[in-house]
């Protein structure tokens, strides 16, 4: 106590001598998100999963950022509705915040709707971008997009494409994005994890895979997987002979990528929101974080909470459009 | 290979290597002893602690970690039946009897030493048959799965004890439970009641502490205080007559060879392994009356499969960077923190990570073993607490492991209701066996039944093109006919006789 009083007095005659001088001292110190006390960073997912692995390395980088405990709380339950209950009711005071994905948005769009919408939430920080792609075992006879919408042609749709989700996820949503481009129909078959996905590929029980890079990296370099095609508006940096969905003629909607980013409750200041952007984005540029990120396939993003913001209503709206398009959702 | 074991075992000249063993399976014990904590959030929890240690060490002290959690579960199971893991289940059957019979001791030297041997002879296995068997087990589509889940269920419908109808209801109870959740195909809610905490499906934790710790704590409230069992004393190393272990090492070899193929086939883990290894070595005993009652065999079956499920859970996750189970996908995270990326290159690029997992596992058997033995002298005097304290403790637990498996209250409701279902059916006298399998099994039995056939454009074909899934099925066949074809020639030779 008499500590903290101490301390908080000595921060005040620090800021009030920068002030008599003139410096830009105090405006520096109230840049710096300062919390109050432990931070809880809420996840919607278990232990050990991509999120839960991004969350860590970023909360170790974070905390000697911010001088105060991170605490990673798993929530799974509801496909996400339990996280976001939890940080729904939270205080807007930045020591509670939770980590998103696109999941996120499709989730308010159909089963979460009426229970959750993104004008709940702050959207703060994207982190994280992550674009899917499509691939196929090395024995296969397809090389690029041509070549399956070409089978899928020939076929009547009788391709069968492994992923992520149920219809109406994410990676779903992608490849309906293809459907639509192309003049074809694929048939879906819903996965529960990304190892899965390339177990089924490897083993030929679907045609191809859809999934983000990292999981499926060294099954490239190992040479048993080959790229079809990247959604998304840049090849990829890790694989740069992998063509995008554009370049081979498909156009989509390259914003449609799966993302890591930072939300909180309703209601938090947007200075306060900005300084907490700016502390996850420091911590980002630590050399452990950078290792992590670049074994995991996944490209930084510099986005606080305006930018972020906007992302957010475009992507929703795109997702929306989609789903609609798919008879899952009511216009 | 044996240049690349040596390479393996030097690991253990550095002192630090030692300690992360030991801490390891402190740790793992300990976690795996409280019911709602596993060996995959046990793993979670100990990767920050894995920042900025060396590779080497770090993996050794998770995979010490994995393997005696994986045990520690066993702990629970057999001094007041309540299971620290999915895995557990059939330990506490025989555990808990043998408990109450007064031989706590004995059964947890049995289940120590059985997990012990099962890590022991599945490591050999694993050195030997990691790359082969891990892409055989890239042969496992959609139809095999559903025919093994198929061998599942129907190994374990003739385990349960006197009506078999009453074994079927319970099936079916559980079964009906796996299906309530987000249809996994197409994402449409079922059974949820617009209740968005069903959506991911009733979660396995509280439903097998309510069924089994809760309901155990109402038939403890209802008998009071005067039923108190006394343990016999733990005489560690020598509590089990050596004879005794000698008579199990056939059921325990058995097992784990048994454990180790299903825990290399991903999807199948721990507790598939350890179900279906208590279901063949009670078809093989020669004393199959006395599984459920408190048989040594049936302690010994479960514990070296689900011991030997961890071995082959490492095979697919070394070899190709496909997890076995939970565990490692959650493993697959700690190891990237390192730099590490598990995969078909792991062998090539770094193979002192693969090669001192092994020998980490072997090291490992007598450092858990040691730990094990003196413990179970402390933990078996646990059966001499006083019921109405032991109660308290466990109903204490329930709700903490409930709530800390999701951090919400949702899960506690779960629990208390299963608890009150458990002692209803208990009173019934339906089994609960049925329940927590067809819970596990009906999942991926269904998911894989479906996505079977929408990959096969809708034809049935798939189930009797592949020769692995017709075997399957026929095994699935005999194994629920048998035993009933049996019971009909007892019958008429009976008849014949008379």
């Amino acid at each position: 106590m008499t500590f903290l009083n101490f301390k908080s007095t000595a921060i005040g005659l620090v800021g009030a001598a920068a002030f008599a001088i003139g410096l830009s001292g105090p405006a520096m110190a109230q840049d710096t998100w300062q919390p109050t006390g432990p931070v809880n960073f809420v996840l919607h997912t278990k232990p050990g999963g991509g999120v839960d692995v991004f969350s860590r390395t970023l909360a170790k980088e974070l905390e000697p950022i911010i001088n105060q405990t991170i605490v990673v709380v798993n929530t799974p339950g509801g496909g996400g509705a339990s996280q976001m209950a939890k940080v729904r009711a939270a205080k807007p005071d930045g020591l509670t915040l939770g980590v998103n994905t696109v999941t996120h948005f499709t989730g308010m769009l159909t089963n979460l709707r009426g229970t959750f919408s993104p004008d709940d939430f702050e959207w703060i920080a994207l982190a994280q971008e992550d674009p899917i792609m499509f691939f196929v075992s090395k024995e296969s006879e397809l090389n690029d997009m041509k070549d399956l919408v070409a089978l899928a042609k020939e076929n009547g749709g009788e391709v069968n494409i492994g992923g992520f989700g149920p219809v109406g996820s994410m990676q779903n949503i992608g490849m309906t994005m293809l459907e639509e481009s192309a003049g074809v129909k694929f048939n879906w078959v819903a996965f529960e994890s990304t190892p899965d996905i390339i177990a089924a590929v490897l083993g030929g029980h679907v045609d191809v895979g859809v999934s983000n890079l990292g999981p499926a990296l060294t099954f490239f370099e190992a040479d048993r997987l080959k790229g079809l095609g990247v959604l998304g508006e840049k090849r990829l940096k890790t694989l740069p002979d992998m063509q995008t969905f554009g370049e081979q003629g498909f156009e989509v909607d390259t914003s449609w990528i799966q993302v890591r980013g930072v939300f909180g409750p309703k209601g938090m200041p947007l200075e306060l929101q900005q300084q907490i952007a700016d502390a996850i984005h420091k911590a980002m540029a630590a050399d452990s974080y950078q290792t992590y990120a670049r074994a995991a396939g996944v490209e930084d993003s510099d986005y606080g909470p305006e930018k972020y913001a906007v992302f957010v209503k475009n992507l929703t709206k795109v997702a929306e459009a989609q789903l609609a398009a798919a008879g899952l959702i009511a216009n | 290979m044996l240049a690349n074991l040596a390479l393996g075992f030097s690991a253990f000249a550095d002192p630090m290597v030692w300690g992360a063993l030991v801490f390891g399976a402190l740790v793992g014990y300990l976690i795996g002893a409280i019911p709602g904590l596993g060996p995959s959030l046990g793993v979670a929890l100990l990767i920050p602690f894995t920042y900025g240690v060396d590779p080497v060490v770090s993996i050794v002290g998770l995979v010490a970690l994995y393997a005696a959690a994986e045990y520690g579960g066993a702990i629970t199971a057999v001094l007041i039946n309540s299971p620290g893991t999915a895995a557990a289940v059939a330990t506490a059957w025989d555990g808990y009897p043998l408990t109450q019979q007064g031989r706590a001791g004995e059964a947890l030297t049995v289940s120590i030493v059985s997990s012990g041997v099962g890590i022991f002879v599945s490591t050999g296995l694993l050195i030997l048959t990691a790359v082969p068997l891990s892409e055989f087990a890239l042969n496992f589509g959609p139809g095999e799965y559903f025919g093994l889940a198929l061998v599942g269920l129907s190994l374990v419908a003739g385990l349960s004890d006197g009506s078999p109808i009453k074994g079927m209801v319970a099936m079916g109870i559980g079964l009906a439970m796996a299906t309530i959740g987000l249809d996994v195909q197409i994402g449409v809610p079922r059974f949820t009641g617009g209740n968005y905490e069903l959506f991911e499906g009733l979660p396995l934790v509280p439903v097998l502490l309510g069924l089994y710790a809760l309901s155990e704590v109402l038939f403890m409230i209802e008998d009071g205080a005067s039923a108190k069992i006394k343990s016999a004393a733990v005489g560690g190393l020598t509590s089990v007559p050596y004879f005794a272990l000698k008579g199990l090492k056939t059921v325990i070899l058995r097992s784990s060879i048994l454990g180790y193929v299903i825990g290399v086939i991903p999807g199948a883990g721990a507790s598939i392994a350890s179900f279906v290894s208590y279901a063949v070595t009670k078809r093989f005993s020669k004393t199959p009356e006395l599984f459920g009652k408190g048989s040594l065999e049936g302690v010994a079956s479960s514990e070296a499969a689900n011991n030997s499920a961890v071995a082959g859970a490492m095979a697919p996750l070394l070899a190709l960077g496909i997890p076995g189970s939970a565990t490692t996908a959650v493993m697959i995270g700690a190891l990237m923190v390192q730099g590490i990326q598990p995969g078909p290159l792991l062998f090539t690029r770094s193979p002192e990570i693969p090669y001192t997992v092994f020998a980490s596992l072997w090291v490992g058997v007598p450092v858990m073993i040691f730990i094990g033995l003196a413990g179970a002298r402390v933990w078996a005097q646990v059966a001499n607490i006083p019921r109405p304290a032991i109660a308290a403790i466990v109903a204490g637990i329930c709700f903490v492991g409930a709530y800390s498996s999701e951090t919400t209250m949702f899960p506690v409701h779960v629990m208390t209701v299963c608890g009150i279902l458990g002692y209803v059916l208990r009173k019934l006298g339906v089994p609960l066996a049925p329940i927590i399998l067809a819970m596990v099994l009906g999942e991926m039995m269904e998911t894989n039944f479906r996505r079977a056939l929408i990959s096969n454009k809708g034809e049935w074909d798939i189930f009797y093109t592949s020769p692995l899934t017709v075997l399957l099925l026929v095994i699935a066949f005999l194994a629920f006919a048998l035993p009933g074809i049996a019971a009909m020639r007892a019958r008429k030779a009976r008849a014949a006789t008379a």
